[in-house]
C-alpha cells in the first residue's frame, strides 16, 4: 500500500532544512578552527560566514575553464601540467623505431609508474585550477569594492560641491 | 510518423542508463509509430566486441537494426587520447579522435544514414559521446533529434561540442540541469527541445520475507548500482568509515552492485554484489535512506526508484542535476563535504517522522513528473511539433 499523501501543513522544505544543517556545520567548522590555533578574525563569526561564501562562490561558482589569470600567465606550455605523454625522437631515418620501442617495449614495462604519477599529477592540476579561480574571485570582489568606494568619494564631493554652490555667500543679499 | 532510434548498445541484457532509457522510450512510441533501432552487434561497454548478430531483426514491436563494430577499443589507447583530448591544449583532430576511439566504430551504420537517413520522418540519437551519435547525427542533422545525456565531466569541454549543439533539429532533455549545461556549451542558441526524465510504474508492492541468504537488517543506509570509483564511491566509502568510527550509533551501509573497486573490511559496510529483482525492491521498500554520491549524472534513475518507493535520499551536492532534483521533489539532503554528510546522516536518522515526510514528497514528485503516460505524451508532443528542416523547405 502506498504511503499517505504529505497535507500542505506537513510539508517539509528541503532548502530550508538544508541552510539549517548548512549553518550548524558551518558553526562547527568555525568552533573548530578557532581551537585549532586558526586565524583570529574567524572570531567574528560575520566575517567568517563572509570568507566561507567566497571561497564557496569562486570553487562552485566560477567556471576555472574561463578565467583571466590563466591568460595573463603566459604560455600554456611553461606552465600547465602536461599528464598525456608524448613520443618524440631527434634521430632521422631510426627515429620511428625508437619511437616504436618506446611505445610498445619500454611504456608497457613502465605503465604501472606512469599511472601511478598521473594520478597525482591530476590532483596537483585541479588544485592549481582550484587556486586560480579562488585568487580571480578575491580580485573581483576586491575590484568590485575599490568601484564602490570611489563611486561613494565622487557621490560625496558631488554632494558637497552642490551644498557649497547652493549656499549664498556671506555678506551678499 | 517513421522514427528511429540510434544507440550504442540495444538489448534486454544491456544494464547501461541511456541504453536502458532508449529502449523503453522506443518501446513505448512503437505503440503509436513505426520505429527502427539503429545499433550495434556489441553488448560489452569496455571493448565493444561483436556480439549479437548483425542485421535486422524484431524485438516485439521494434524492427532492430544490428551493424558490426568495426574494431575493439584498446583501453591504453584510449587512456592515452583521454588524456591528450582533456588538456586545454587539445585541437578539433584530437577531440575527433577521442570520439572515434570512445567508440562503438560501426562504419556501416553511417553509410546507412546517409543512403536511408531521408526515409525516416525524425532520427532519435542517445548520447552525445558515442561514436554513432557524433559522426552519424551531422549526417541527418535536418530531422536530428539529440537526447545528449550529458554530464558535466571533461568531455563536455570539448570545443568541437559548440558546434555540434547546433546542429540537431530538437532536443529530448533528461533534466532541467542538463538542457541549461548543453544550452551553455552550444555555439547558438538550442533548437526546440523538452525536458522529460524518464518513466516509471507504480512501485510494486514488497514482499514481506526477506529474500532468502540476504542477511541485511533495518534500519540501513543504502547505496544502489555499479560499485565503482566514478561512481563517487571511494568518496562516499571514505566519508562512511569516518561517520561510524566518530557516531555514537552509525547506521549500517548496504552497497549493492557489481564491484568494480576494492570495498574495505568493515563491520558496518555490507557489500551483496549483483542482486536479483526481488532483492532491489525488498532493499528499496526498507532502506532508511538511499545514498547517490555520483559527482557526474544528467538523470539518476536509482533515486527515482528510491522516491518512487518513498524512500528519502542524501545526494552529491557536487553534481548540479541531484541538487536541482533534491530541491524540486523536496525529497534528498545534500552534500559537498564530509561534515555536511555526516550532520545529514545524523538529521535524518534523529528526525524519522521529518525523513519519512522527505519520502513522501519524493513519491509525491514522481507521481507528477514521471509517470509513463506523462512523459510519453510529453515527448509525443514534442516529436509531433517539430517540423523538420526538410519539411519547411
Amino acid at each position: 500500500m502506498a504511503p499517505a499523501a504529505v497535507k500542505p501543513e506537513d510539508r517539509v522544505s528541503v532548502a530550508d532544512l538544508m541552510q539549517e544543517i548548512e549553518e550548524r556545520v558551518r558553526g562547527d567548522r568555525r568552533s573548530r578552527l578557532l581551537a585549532r590555533g586558526g586565524p583570529r578574525e574567524y572570531e567574528d563569526k560575520d566575517v567568517f560566514a563572509t570568507v566561507d561564501a567566497a571561497l564557496r562562490r569562486a570553487l562552485e561558482g566560477r567556471d576555472p575553464d574561463v578565467l583571466l589569470l590563466p591568460d595573463l600567465v603566459g604560455d600554456d606550455h611553461d606552465w600547465r601540467l602536461q599528464t598525456h605523454l608524448t613520443f618524440a625522437s631527434h634521430r632521422g631515418a631510426i627515429g620511428p623505431l625508437i619511437i616504436w620501442v618506446k611505445r610498445r617495449v619500454v611504456l608497457p614495462l613502465v605503465r604501472w609508474l606512469h599511472e601511478y604519477n598521473l594520478e597525482n599529477f591530476r590532483r596537483q592540476e585541479r588544485v592549481n585550477r582550484l587556486l586560480f579561480t579562488c585568487v580571480e574571485e578575491l580580485a573581483i570582489q576586491n575590484a568590485k569594492l575599490t568601484k564602490e568606494l570611489q563611486d561613494r568619494r565622487i557621490a560625496g564631493l558631488q554632494e558637497a560641491t552642490t551644498r557649497t554652490e547652493g549656499k549664498a555667500p556671506e555678506g551678499i543679499g | 510518423m517513421k522514427l528511429a532510434c540510434v544507440v550504442h548498445r540495444f538489448g534486454a541484457d544491456i544494464a547501461g542508463g541511456s541504453e536502458a532509457h532508449c529502449r523503453a522510450i522506443a518501446e513505448r512510441l512503437a505503440e503509436r509509430h513505426e520505429v527502427t533501432v539503429l545499433t550495434t552487434t556489441a553488448t560489452n561497454h569496455i571493448t565493444w566486441a561483436n556480439e549479437y548478430a548483425a542485421g535486422e531483426s524484431r524485438v516485439g514491436r521494434l524492427r532492430v537494426r544490428r551493424f558490426p563494430v568495426a574494431r575493439q577499443r584498446s583501453l591504453h589507447r584510449f587512456a592515452e587520447l583521454s588524456e591528450v583530448a582533456f588538456s586545454r591544449s587539445a585541437s578539433a583532430e584530437d577531440e575527433a579522435g577521442w570520439f572515434r576511439e570512445n567508440g562503438p566504430e560501426t562504419p556501416a551504420l553511417l553509410d546507412y544514414l546517409r543512403e536511408h537517413g531521408r526515409t525516416f520522418d525524425r532520427i532519435l540519437f542517445w548520447s552525445f559521446r558515442y561514436f554513432q551519435t557524433f559522426f552519424g547525427l551531422p549526417l541527418v542533422k535536418d530531422r536530428a533529434v539529440l537526447v545528449p545525456t550529458a554530464e558535466d565531466d571533461p568531455v563536455m569541454r570539448f570545443d568541437s561540442l559548440g558546434p555540434f549543439f547546433s546542429l540537431p533539429a530538437g532536443f529530448v532533455f533528461l533534466t532541467l540541469e542538463e538542457q541549461a549545461l548543453v544550452a551553455r556549451r552550444a555555439d547558438r542558441p538550442l533548437a526546440p527541445s523538452c525536458v522529460i526524465g524518464s518513466g516509471l510504474d507504480p512501485a510494486p508492492s514488497s514482499p514481506r520475507a526477506r529474500p532468502s541468504g540476504l542477511d541485511v537488517a533495518p534500519p540501513f543506509a543504502l547505496y544502489l548500482g555499479r560499485i565503482d570509483p566514478n561512481k563517487g564511491c571511494g568518496t562516499l566509502l571514505r566519508h562512511y568509515i569516518r561517520y561510524a568510527s566518530e557516531a555514537a550509533s552509525p547506521v549500517s551501509l548496504v552497497m549493492a552492485g557489481p564491484a568494480n573497486m576494492p570495498v574495505p573490511d568493515h563491520p558496518r559496510i555490507r557489500c551483496l554484489g549483483y542482486i536479483d529483482e526481488a532483492t532491489r525492491i525488498w532493499l528499496l521498500s526498507r532502506a532508511s535512506l538511499l545514498i547517490v554520491p555520483s559527482p557526474y549524472e544528467s538523470l539518476s534513475m536509482v533515486l527515482l526508484e528510491a522516491w518512487n518507493h518513498a524512500v528519502p535520499a542524501l545526494v552529491n551536492g557536487r553534481c548540479e542535476v541531484l541538487e536541482g532534483q533534491s530541491l524540486r521533489a523536496n525529497g534528498a539532503l545534500w552534500y559537498r563535504t564530509y561534515d555536511e554528510f555526516a550532520a545529514c546522516l545524523e538529521y535524518v536518522f534523529r528526525h524519522p517522522d521529518t525523513a519519512r515526510r522527505l519520502g513522501r514528497q519524493g513519491q509525491a514528485y514522481i507521481d507528477r513528473e514521471y509517470r509513463w503516460p506523462h512523459v510519453v505524451g510529453t515527448l509525443d508532443a514534442f516529436l509531433g511539433s517539430l517540423a523538420t528542416r526538410a519539411e519547411a523547405v
